[in-house]
């Protein structure tokens, strides 16, 4: 999207939408219409920021005072001015200031060698498991799709931001919302009424004609309720993913009852020229989320808000002559907020003890899994993960 | 006519075609269900494509030095995607026989390559003619002309893989997403596959391809079994000639044709023995499952732009460019920018809110550019008429009730039936 063609939309918004559909409802009929119910204080809220192409966990948390890291990656290696360090030789990558202030105020949990048995190198399949929580057997449904399951439907209770559904809100019974980033607007008038009429489910619809209606609800419903938080304040931030966040954030000092968020930021798959391009990827993320916590850090709920970011792997120890990295195994996995009891989790695997090649897992991801269901959600882990009885704790209760 | 009829022919019209123009739905209904499969399979001469001219995409060469020419140079290439773009959709709308460009399609979120990384316009043509003169031949034909193809190749790092120093992300995707899916080969196999393909250089902005001997790994390697040394031809042949490649090709159309719940016939891979994609769309199109209710599928936001085009009469490439990108954008899909290798979402993944409102401010644009006189002027049929305008089979009665309030305002009841769950839907 460029500036140009964004300018020629809202030059069309303007110019053919509302003249020829006669009005859009103003954002304060629709305030007066919203029925939902405003969260209640304290609510735990879990957000998800999904890294997609494989983040090189290497050059994230880095291990730079392990010779093997330096000589294995001539080039694009890390080490003195380019690395914040923490501990046990441990060291983040230094485009992550925010993360570091984090760590330094014991609010950033970082989960070393984590991925699942046998990991996939296959990015669809690996992103898959993550999603859906299972490593074994192929599944449709997300883990966070499986959680909703168990509530009632109600359109705010997961939300993504973006244009498409991620795969993890996606349950057997019921699916997270989608909003994008500039906000939901509906037709009005006797129009509107007619287009809200499409969204009334009908004794004939299939599962997919059934869940194209629920839409056009869900977009009225939807509307109504997140219309005038962003309509005073428009999206703002230096990143894509800034900008999801700073929405995101809106919505909950606005009181929207949701307590999932799904945000994403792609383009870590970088088998070429990695150093500059991942070193900036991991700093916005570090840069959006550390904002983003500050920006909720300064309402009543500073306490409720937890962020977990993953990656579907990470990447091989050995650079590839294109100067970046093939697909690899285990990596970080970061967990923040208020609640969260800071520090090291799991271990860091070894660069040389290596299985098949590539980094040991260390910690399975359902573990950390378990922690935002049971401590952050209240649910039981059980019902989401069959026979998975193993947690992390990683946030601190009362 | 039976209602079971109605639900095959909108099945055959919808999926094997981009829907039905004015009068078209009705006749294929009169004509029968094995009439309206021969119609819709055709892919002889198409008269109105061949009044289409072919886009002007010239290669840009490197960009200018010069700042002040700078901005010139990278409007022209956002301009050549634009008119690449729209002369596509252009040819989904207009087809007769529509079969081609439905394929070329289909073989578009297969061999998924995005302008977002390959960056210029003419290599996204020249791939675009190799899947529409493809897109019915021999698959094998095929694979060999995309493992060479100059976009594909540098959208998947195939430009920086040599010898000595492979790089895996062609040849793996070349084995899990475009021929033999995934489990069906080793990280051994990954690795081989990297040094088979190595040696090919990519000019960015003509995708002109060409082989540099010295940077290809001569060597021998040993792939699914076999010890030999490859070339990017002969891996490709080896590779498309597994059985698992008939296995996920026959999955992949069947997955995107007629149902992702319901698994294909065993049967239906034998059609594809000689990897004759013609042969299998043939076999697709008449296999029960078709007529089978319950077998919905989402159509895809150019896959439905594309159907109420055609419905409205409405060429693309006379709407605003800038307005289409943003608008078909924001629903999550524009030709020649996949979000990433594994080609387009599919089913529920399209019916959020997200879409739903930008569907209803596309619609509008098109109902505003577009002919609905097939609606007629006589309210009692008119809810009618648009069903048979659309191809839908038969409206629901929360459709029916919607359109019955908008009888008196044709422009709006077109809209409502271009946004209702039964045309964004194909039943």
């Amino acid at each position: 999207m460029t500036d140009f063609s964004r300018r020629q939309f809202l030059k069309y918004v303007g110019a053919s939408t509302l003249s020829t559909l006669a009005a859009t409802l103003t954002f304060d009929d629709l305030a007066n219409a919203a029925t939902a119910t405003p969260l209640a204080p304290g609510t735990p809220i879990l957000v998800l920021v999904t890294l997609y192409g494989g983040n090189d966990g290497l050059n994230t948390v880095v291990p730079y005072l392990d010779p093997v890291y330096q000589s294995s990656r001539p080039g694009i290696s890390l080490s003195g001015a380019d690395v914040l360090p923490l501990a046990d030789g441990l060291a983040l990558n230094a485009t992550m200031t925010g993360f570091k202030s984090l760590w330094d105020q014991h609010k950033l949990a970082i989960v070393l060698g984590t991925s699942y048995p046998q990991p996939s190198y296959s990015h669809f399949t690996s992103m898959a498991i993550w999603q859906t929580a299972s490593p074994v057997e192929p599944t449709t449904s997300g883990w966070i799709g499986r959680w909703l399951d168990l509530q009632a439907h109600n359109p705010f209770t997961a939300i993504g931001i973006g244009d498409v559904l991620t795969p993890l809100l996606a349950g057997n019974k019921r699916v997270g919302s989608v909003l994008p980033l500039y906000g939901l607007d509906v037709p009005g008038y006797s129009y509107g009424e007619r287009a809200r009429m499409l969204g009334l489910s009908s004794p004939r619809d299939t599962r997919l004609t059934a869940t194209a209606a629920q839409s056009i609800g869900d977009l009225f419903s939807l509307a109504s309720t997140v219309g005038p938080v962003l309509a005073t304040a428009p999206p703002s931030g230096a990143s894509d993913l800034a900008q999801q966040l700073d929405v995101v954030a809106n919505l909950i000092a606005a009181n929207v009852p949701t307590l999932v968020y799904s945000v994403t930021i792609d383009g870590f798959d970088t088998h070429a020229d990695e150093l500059s391009a991942q070193s900036s990827l991991v700093g916005s993320v570090s840069d959006a989320v550390t904002a983003f916590l500050a920006q909720v850090g300064a309402t009543p709920r500073a306490n409720d808000v937890v962020v977990m970011a993953y990656s579907e792997f990470g990447r091989r120890v050995e650079a590839n002559d294109s100067q970046g990295t093939d697909h690899g195994t285990a990596a970080p996995l970061f967990v923040a907020g208020n609640r969260v009891a800071g520090g090291f989790y799991g271990e860091q695997p070894s660069l040389t003890s290596l299985v098949d090649g590539d980094l040991a897992v260390t910690t399975d991801f359902r573990d950390v899994y378990a922690s935002m269901l049971a401590d952050v959600l209240g649910a039981d882990p059980l019902q989401i993960m069959p026979g998975w009885t193993s947690k992390l704790n990683l946030i601190t209760t009362g | 006519m039976t209602n079971a009829d109605r639900l095959e022919i909108a099945r055959l019209v919808h999926r094997f075609g981009f829907g039905p123009r004015p009068g078209e739905y009705l006749a294929l209904v009169h004509g029968g269900v094995a009439h309206a499969r021969r119609e819709v399979l055709r892919s002889d001469r198409d008269a109105a494509l061949a009044k289409v001219a072919d886009p002007h995409i010239t290669d840009l060469g490197p960009a200018p030095s010069d700042p002040a020419a700078s901005n010139a140079y990278w409007q022209s290439v956002w301009d050549q995607y634009m008119v690449l773009a729209t002369w596509w959709l252009d040819r989904m709308v207009l087809a007769d026989h529509p079969l081609v460009e439905r394929m070329t399609w289909f073989w578009h979120g297969h061999w998924a390559t995005s302008i977002g990384k390959v960056g210029f316009a003419l290599p996204m043509k020249i791939q675009n003619q190799t899947l529409r003169q493809r897109a019915l031949g021999n698959f094998s034909d095929m694979a060999r002309e995309m493992i060479l193809d100059g976009a594909l190749i540098y959208w998947l790092d195939g430009e920086v893989n040599v010898v000595g120093a492979p790089n895996e992300n062609l040849g793996r995707e070349f084995m899990e997403l475009f021929t033999l899916g995934v489990g069906n080969f080793t990280e051994d196999d990954v690795k081989a596959a990297a040094r088979g393909l190595t040696g090919y250089r990519v000019v960015e902005t003509s995708g002109r391809v060409s082989f540099e001997s010295a940077r290809h790994d001569h060597s021998p390697v040993r792939l699914l079994g076999t010890t030999r040394s490859f070339d990017a031809s002969s891996l490709s042949d080896f590779v498309v000639a597994h059985d698992a490649t008939a296995t996920h090709i026959t999955n992949r159309l069947w997955f995107r044709f007629v149902s992702t719940t319901v698994p294909p016939p065993r049967r239906l891979v034998k059609t594809f023995a000689k990897r004759n994609i013609v042969s299998l769309v043939h076999a697709i199109a008449t296999d029960p499952a078709v007529r089978r209710p319950g077998l919905s599928q989402v159509k895809s936001p150019v896959e439905w732009f594309v159907s109420a085009c055609r419905a409205l009469r409405v060429t693309p490439s006379r709407l605003d460019s800038g307005d289409l990108h943003w608008l078909l954008g924001q629903m999550g899909q524009f030709p020649f920018d996949p979000p990433s290798v594994g080609g387009w979402p599919f089913d529920e993944a399209w019916l959020t809110a997200s879409s739903a409102q930008y569907r209803f401010s596309l619609a509008d644009v098109l109902v505003h550019h577009g002919n609905v006189t097939p609606l007629g002027t006589t309210a009692s049929t008119m809810v009618q008429a648009a069903a048979d305008w659309l191809g839908v089979a038969q409206w629901s009665e929360r459709t029916a009730r919607s359109l019955r309030a908008a009888v008196s305002d044709p422009r709006q009841l077109a809209t409502l039936a271009i946004c209702a769950p039964e045309f964004v839907v194909s039943v």
